[in-house]
This record gives C-alpha cells, sequence and structure tokens, in this order.
C-alpha cells in the first residue's frame, strides 16, 4: 500500500537535494542581482557626490597633506 | 459535464432532477445516483452549488450511509459520496444539530461489518478533520475510542486510515502553533484545541505498539507503507506537535525493547527514537543523545540485523540533522567521538545497500552541520579525502542502483562539497576530472532499452549535479576559480550533449551546472553563446515541465551579468520567447515574477538598446503591475504570489530605469513615469506589501528620479510615495529598507534641487 502523498516519505528527508540545488541556485541568482543593482546606484551615488562637493572636503585633504609636506 | 456547466449556471436543474426520486429507485440506480453527485461534488467548486442542492445532496448522501441502508454497495457509494462533498458542508458543520448527525451517521459507518464501508468512513474523518477540525471538541473522545479499536484490531487499511486521522489532526495543530510562533497572545483563525497533549498519555502508547507490527523487508520495498510506518510517522507529528512532552512517555519503550533479542522490539524501539528528535529541546534531547550515540554506533556495526542497522543509521541522521550545528550550545559531535562517528558511517557505506544508503543520509546531516562554521578549520578536513573516497566508491557500487543508493551517495558529495574549506579545495577539484569522465562514459553508451536510458538520464542529471555544487564552489573564490575553468570547455561540451537526451531532470540539471559557470566565467562565456543558444531557447520554450523553464529564465539572469552588453545579439530571441511565455496561460504561474525580474537583468545589461523592447515590456508590466496592486479578498498563497509578482515587476522597473541612466534617451522612459508612481502609491496604500516588495519598491523611487532626473520632478512631488511611504521606508527597522530608502531620499533631492 502507498503512503499518502503529503507524507514525508518513510525514512527519506524531507527536502531532496535536487530541491536545494535549485533553491541555492536562485539565492546566488537573487544576490548577483541585488549586487549588480547596488553597483550601479553605487556608481550613480559616487558620481552625485563628485558633482555636490562637500564644501568643507578639500580644506581636510589639505590639512590631511600637511604632516607629509 | 457537470462540471462546465454548473459554475456557468447552464444545468441548474440537474441536482434536482438526480434526487427527486432517489427513496424509490432500485439499489443500483441508488449506488449510481450517489457515486454521481461524488463525482460532482469532487469536480465542482462548492460557490457553483446553491446551499438548498447542498442540503439535499447531504441529505441523500447521509440517508445512504445510514446503518438503515440494507445494501452495502448502496452505503459504500454514499459514504465515498460525503468524502467529495465535505467541502460543500461549511453551513452544515456550523449548525449543531445537523453536525451532531453527520458525525453521528460518520462514526457509526466506521462500525460497519464492511471493511471497504470502514475504511471510506475513517477516510471521511481523516478529511472532517483537516477541514472543520475547530468543531471536531464534542466528538474527540469517542473518535479516540473507535480509532484506538481500529489500530488494534482492524484489517490494516482501516487501521492505517485511523492513524492518519491523528496524523492529520498533528498537521492542524503544528499549523495553528506555527501561527501563534511562540507568542501565544498572537492571532490565529483557529484556535489550538490542543487534542494532541490532551490524547498523549493514550495515544502515544497505541503508537508505540503499532511500530512492533513491522513487516519483513520492508526496507527494500520502495512504495511500502503498512501500519508499523504509519505509526512511526504519527509518531514524529505528535512529537514536533507537543515537544518535550512526549520524551518521557517514549523512553521507557525504547529502555525496555532496545536490547531484545528479537530484532523486531530493537528496530521498533530505534524507530521510535529517531522519530521523536524533531520537536523536544535540544536541552531535553542532548544528554539523552549522547548516551545513546555510542549504543547506536555500535549497533550498526554488529546488529545481526539489516533492518535494526537501517534504522540505526537513519536514526543517527536524523541526530545529526536536527542536534548538530553551529546554533546549538552543546555539540554531540566533539574531537573525542568524530573520527569514530566517521570510521564507521563509511564503514557502513559497505553494508547491504539499505543500510549504506542511510549511512550516506548520515553523513548529508554531518556535513551540513558544520556547514555555516565560517572560515574555522573544519572538523571534516582531517577524514576529508577518505570520505570523498568513500562516496565515490559507493557511487561505482554495481548494486548501487538499489534502494536509491547512488543518489544518496552523489548527494552526500555533494554535501561534503559545499561544506568543504579553501584547505580541501584541491581534493574537491581532483573530483573534476572523475565527474567529468563519469558523465562522458553516459554519453557513449549506445542501444539502451528505455528503461536503461531511463536509468541513464537519471545518472546524467546526478553527474551535472554534481558538476554544478563543485562549480558552484570553487567558482565562489578567486583562488580556485582559475585553476577548474581550465575545465570549462570540456564541460560546456559535456553539458550540451546532455541537452540531445529528452530527460527535463537531466536537461534542468545541465541548465543550473551552465548558470553556475556563466556565473563563475564571467564575459568569457562568450565564446560557448552561438553553440549554447538553441539550448536556452528550447529551455525558454519548455511550457510543460515549467521547472526547465524557470531555471532557464534564472540562467539568463546568469547570461545578463557575466557577458553585459556582450549578450545582445540573442536579445531579441529570448525576450520574444519570454514574451510569449508570459502571454501564455499553459505557462505555469510561478515562472511569471522571475521572468519580469528577468526583464530588468537584460535592461541592466543592455542599457539602452532595451529601447526596442519597451514598447513590448512596458504594456505586459504595466497590466500586470495593475493586477497585482490590490489583494483583497485573497488568501494566504494568493497574497504570497501576488507580493513576488510585484517584485519581479518592480525589478523589471529597477533594471530598466538604471539601464538607461546616462543615456540620452532616458526621456523614451518619461511616458511610462506616472503610471510607475501611481503603482508604488497604490502598494503603499494598499498596506499588504511584505518587506522585499517595500523594499523593492522604495528602491524604484530612487532609480525612477535617478534616471529621469528633474523633468520627473513635479509627478515625484505630487506621489504619496515620495512622502509618506518614503518616510515610513526611512524609519524602518527592516536595514535593506532603510539603505533602498536612503538611496530614493538622495536621488528625489537631486531630482528636485535641478
Amino acid at each position: 500500500m502507498a503512503p499518502p502523498d503529503h507524507r514525508r516519505p518513510y525514512k527519506r528527508p524531507a527536502i531532496s537535494d535536487q530541491q536545494r540545488r535549485r533553491e541555492l541556485s536562485l539565492l546566488r541568482q537573487a544576490q548577483s542581482r541585488l549586487d549588480a543593482q547596488h553597483r550601479a546606484r553605487c556608481l550613480a551615488s559616487s558620481v552625485l557626490s563628485l558633482e555636490n562637493p562637500e564644501p568643507d572636503s578639500v580644506p581636510e585633504l589639505e590639512l590631511e597633506s600637511k604632516p607629509g609636506e | 459535464v457537470a462540471g462546465i456547466e454548473l459554475p456557468q449556471k447552464q444545468w441548474p436543474e440537474l441536482i434536482g432532477t438526480l434526487l427527486s426520486n432517489i427513496h424509490q429507485l432500485p439499489p443500483h440506480t441508488k449506488q449510481a445516483t450517489l457515486e454521481t453527485l461524488g463525482y460532482i461534488c469532487e469536480e465542482v467548486s462548492p460557490d457553483a452549488v446553491e446551499q438548498d442542492h447542498v442540503n439535499k445532496i447531504l441529505t441523500a448522501v447521509v440517508q445512504g450511509m445510514n446503518s438503515s441502508e440494507a445494501n452495502n454497495d448502496v452505503r459504500l457509494a454514499a459514504t465515498r459520496a460525503l468524502y467529495n462533498a465535505l467541502g460543500f458542508a461549511q453551513a452544515n458543520f456550523s449548525n449543531d444539530m445537523e453536525r451532531d448527525y453527520i458525525m453521528r451517521v460518520v462514526c457509526e459507518a466506521t462500525l460497519s461489518p464492511e471493511v471497504k464501508i470502514r475504511q471510506a468512513a475513517f477516510e471521511c474523518l481523516v478529511a472532517i478533520s483537516s477541514t472543520y477540525y475547530e468543531k471536531l471538541a464534542p466528538y474527540i473522545h469517542d473518535i479516540f475510542n473507535i480509532t484506538a479499536k481500529a489500530v488494534k484490531e482492524d484489517e490494516e487499511p482501516v487501521a492505517l486510515q485511523a492513524i492518519e486521522f491523528w496524523s492529520s489532526i498533528c498537521d492542524e495543530e503544528i499549523d495553528i502553533l506555527d501561527e501563534y510562533g511562540g507568542d501565544f497572545s498572537a492571532d490565529s483563525d483557529i484556535p489550538c484545541f490542543y487534542f494532541i497533549k490532551q490524547a498523549l498519555p493514550v495515544l502515544v502508547p497505541m503508537l508505540l505498539e503499532t511500530l512492533l507490527k513491522q513487516e519483513e523487508d520492508q526496507d527494500q520495498d520502495e512504495g511500502a507503507w503498512n501500519i508499523a510506518m504509519a505509526g512511526g510517522t504519527c509518531l514524529g507529528l505528535v512529537a514536533r506537535t507537543v515537544g518535550d512532552d512526549i520524551v518521557p512517555l517514549v523512553m521507557p519503550f525504547i529502555e525496555g525493547n532496545i536490547t531484545k533479542p528479537d530484532w523486531r522490539q530493537r528496530e521498533a524501539a530505534t524507530y521510535a527514537f529517531g522519530s521523536i528528535l524533531e520537536g523536544p529541546s535540544p536541552e531535553k534531547l542532548v544528554p539523552i543523545v549522547n548516551v545513546a550515540l555510542n549504543f547506536m554506533l555500535s549497533a550498526l556495526m554488529k546488529d545481526p540485523s539489516n533492518h535494526v542497522k537501517d534504522t540505526t543509521a537513519w536514526t543517527l541522521g536524523r541526530m545529526f540533522e536536527f542536534l548538530h550545528g553551529s546554533t546549538l550550545d552543546t555539540p554531540i559531535i566533539t574531537p573525542a567521538n568524530c573520527q569514530e562517528i566517521i570510521t564507521v558511517l563509511l564503514q557502513s557505506m559497505k553494508d547491504v545497500p539499505n543500510v549504506a544508503e542511510k549511512a550516506c543520509g548520515a553523513l548529508y546531516f554531518l556535513a551540513q552541520g558544520y556547514e555555516d562554521m565560517g572560515p574555522s578549520v573544519s572538523p571534516l578536513t582531517p577524514y576529508f579525502q577518505d570520505i570523498l573516497q568513500a562516496l565515490y566508491g559507493v557511487t561505482r557500487r554495481e548494486d548501487a542502483g538499489e534502494s536509491r543508493l547512488r543518489t544518496a551517495a552523489y548527494e552526500t558529495l555533494n554535501e561534503v562539497v559545499r561544506c568543504s574549506t579553501d584547505e580541501t579545495a584541491p581534493m574537491v577539484m581532483q573530483l573534476v576530472p572523475l565527474i567529468m569522465m563519469e558523465l562522458h562514459q553516459t554519453l557513449e553508451t549506445q542501444k539502451l532499452t528505455a528503461d536503461e536510458r531511463e536509468k541513464q538520464n537519471e545518472l546524467q542529471g546526478l553527474l551535472c549535479g554534481c558538476l554544478q555544487v563543485i562549480i558552484q564552489k570553487l567558482g565562489s573564490s578567486e583562488a580556485t576559480k582559475y585553476v577548474f575553468l581550465q575545465c570549462a570547455d570540456q564541460m560546456m561540451g559535456l553539458f550540451l550533449r546532455v541537452f540531445s537526451s529528452k530527460s527535463a531532470t537531466a536537461h534542468e540539471e545541465a541548465m543550473l551546472a551552465i548558470g553556475a559557470l556563466a556565473y563563475a566565467a564571467g564575459s568569457n562565456f562568450e565564446k560557448y553563446m552561438s553553440e549554447f543558444y538553441r539550448y536556452l531557447e528550447m529551455g525558454l520554450q519548455n511550457f510543460e515541465d515549467y521547472q526547465v523553464c524557470a531555471i532557464t529564465v534564472g540562467v539568463v539572469g546568469d547570461l545578463c551579468r557575466a557577458l553585459e552588453d556582450k549578450i545582445s545579439p540573442y536579445c531579441d530571441g529570448i525576450m520574444t520567447q519570454l514574451l510569449k511565455d508570459l502571454s501564455s496561460n499553459q505557462l505555469h504561474r510561478s515562472v511569471k515574477p522571475p521572468i519580469f525580474s528577468c526583464f530588468g537583468d537584460i535592461a541592466l545589461a543592455i542599457g539602452e538598446n532595451f529601447e526596442k523592447y519597451l514598447i513590448y515590456a512596458m504594456p505586459m508590466l504595466q497590466s500586470a503591475a495593475e493586477l497585482s496592486a490590490h489583494t483583497s479578498g485573497a488568501d494566504d498563497d494568493m497574497t504570497e504570489y501576488t507580493n513576488s509578482l510585484r517584485n519581479g515587476i518592480l525589478e523589471a522597473y529597477s533594471g530598466i530605469f538604471q539601464g538607461f541612466k546616462g543615456s540620452p534617451k532616458t526621456q523614451l522612459l518619461m511616458p511610462y513615469a506616472p503610471h510607475i508612481l501611481q503603482f508604488l502609491d497604490s502598494l503603499y496604500m494598499e498596506k499588504d506589501m511584505d518587506d522585499v516588495v517595500m523594499k523593492t519598491a522604495i528602491g524604484v523611487l530612487g532609480d525612477l528620479a535617478d534616471t529621469l532626473g528633474n523633468s520627473a520632478a513635479p509627478l515625484i512631488q505630487n506621489s504619496v510615495s515620495s512622502k509618506d511611504f518614503l518616510n515610513e521606508c526611512l524609519s524602518s527597522d527592516d536595514s535593506m529598507i532603510k539603505e533602498s530608502a536612503e538611496w530614493a531620499k538622495m536621488a528625489i533631492s537631486r531630482a528636485i534641487s535641478f
């Protein structure tokens, strides 16, 4: 007699490794998509901050370069 | 026919005609009428039948089930019809008198002299337990007595249903307690009546008795299901339902039987122990497991019964699955016992196939427990070479086709690879030519029978799966990536040959492996594209095996990120196919959200060259967005699906905006902006998006502002999203939502200020 379909198969793991491989691939893809998106936004943000330099960032650089002079 | 016509209200007289003179009918016509009613209930949705007709159906069915019905065939047909009609009986189960009557008739039918009627009646009880759990309290005591008698004395098909009743009650209570989430003030639609907790002192002994009723050689029979198996499964569910409370009730049974001369007693004791390892707290179980572990290792080596060894290895696997891992305070595997455990498991892999399969399973969970240990030295490192050798050896056993042994060995090999560290990477690398050789051999063999071909395809799937795991592992670190990429040409050649088979599983595995390879190879993957493209298109066209289609869509994303604008020559074909997929009502709905995300991947990769697809993609996105904006009245599954659809749509918008960023063609997107902002506003108003959607949605607002800049400023300023929604996200506890919101805030302030 066959077990009911929804029961975990007798003495077998609940999730097959095949299912795990699928899930891990999806995770990797989702992470890569996030990274790509993040890179695009970081690029945009760095362009933004270059276009809008903080008024006091230049003097700070000068201060830092003083000891080496 | 009724299944088509009733929902359209095109056959209103059907039920009336069927029931009009049921009492005057000869028995065989009555039986046929009841069977027809059962089929109609099975086929038609409850809301397609008026309550008046439901009442009449139930009356006829319950009368047919009654003990006063002399004809057993009629009574059986009626009992089976009730099983199908239960979903229609919501209103009747809410009425105390009607429910009492139905329950009385069902319980009486469980005592019928006819075995098939008893079995069908218990099937009704199982269905009632899941559909009307909250109405069961007045009857649960009587049902316990009825089921206990059936489990003890009745024939197996009846006893199995009686056990299934309690398993089903466990399922309900596990779900309800899950929804409580440990917070007892939280709301659940249905309260927990703690039937299992109350029945525990009588239920557990009843189940333990069943464990002693094993069949000889049941472990050799793949599809076997008997009272001992059902009893152990139910005991496992009871442990998950009540947790610690089960332990003192089962321990005396284990202690009293585990050393008995009769294998049935030793096996039953071991199976009982293995069954209760999920549910109770580690605090309760670890001290017992620490004592039991040595005993189990010794039994696995020395017990004369294969059946006992099989269950022992499975129990060790359950110990490692639930009580071993980085999240647990007290380790059950220590430097003192690690070597012995591994020696015993590797030795056991040489045992008969069913025992070796369970030993592989135990090693799988042992490795898994070390997976999240971080960069520290893995305790498995000293045994790594031996483990790989032993597992590879198992895959090559002549009898590895039995008991799913070869599959278990490859799966364990995969898990061991996943948890390997930089130190053991060279040993993983040594596996690559071996696995490639195996795959090559499967592709060379010809003139196979259908059965042999099926086995061959299965093996190809396993080998591609194993290579995928290795690629993913070695590809994740720069140090190891370049070494294995030297085999990439050969590997890709083998994967492409796998597509000449007709097996969906082999295709899926080869596709996953290719995705991993593209991710690792980056732009170097371009050289394979001309040859690979036709298989990619084939995958995207595979509506029937929708998993293959879904995986191929994911691989398109991998290719976009790997090749960037070098994917352009293939985009016409890919986009055509993706748009076809979206318009198809044949394709499984779960593939549609990833297709939208894939639009985003393509747009991000090819930038303004996405222009020619805008007129096709944007209307699709817009109509899907309108559909997904409102979920009112949807059930949990539908809400979850809607949120995944919203996320896909939003990822598409994000990718498209970011792809066009900085191009002279950004203004092509302007006509779509009002609708997109409206979509964001409606998501905010609807208040039912999950955190992922919230994060993606507020990110889209930033991408829109960033790409369209000043020309979209008035639109943005008029949207609710740029005020209330943005503020809510800025003060979110979720760091991802907050980060996206910071991005949106910055992009908006820039768009407005220019």
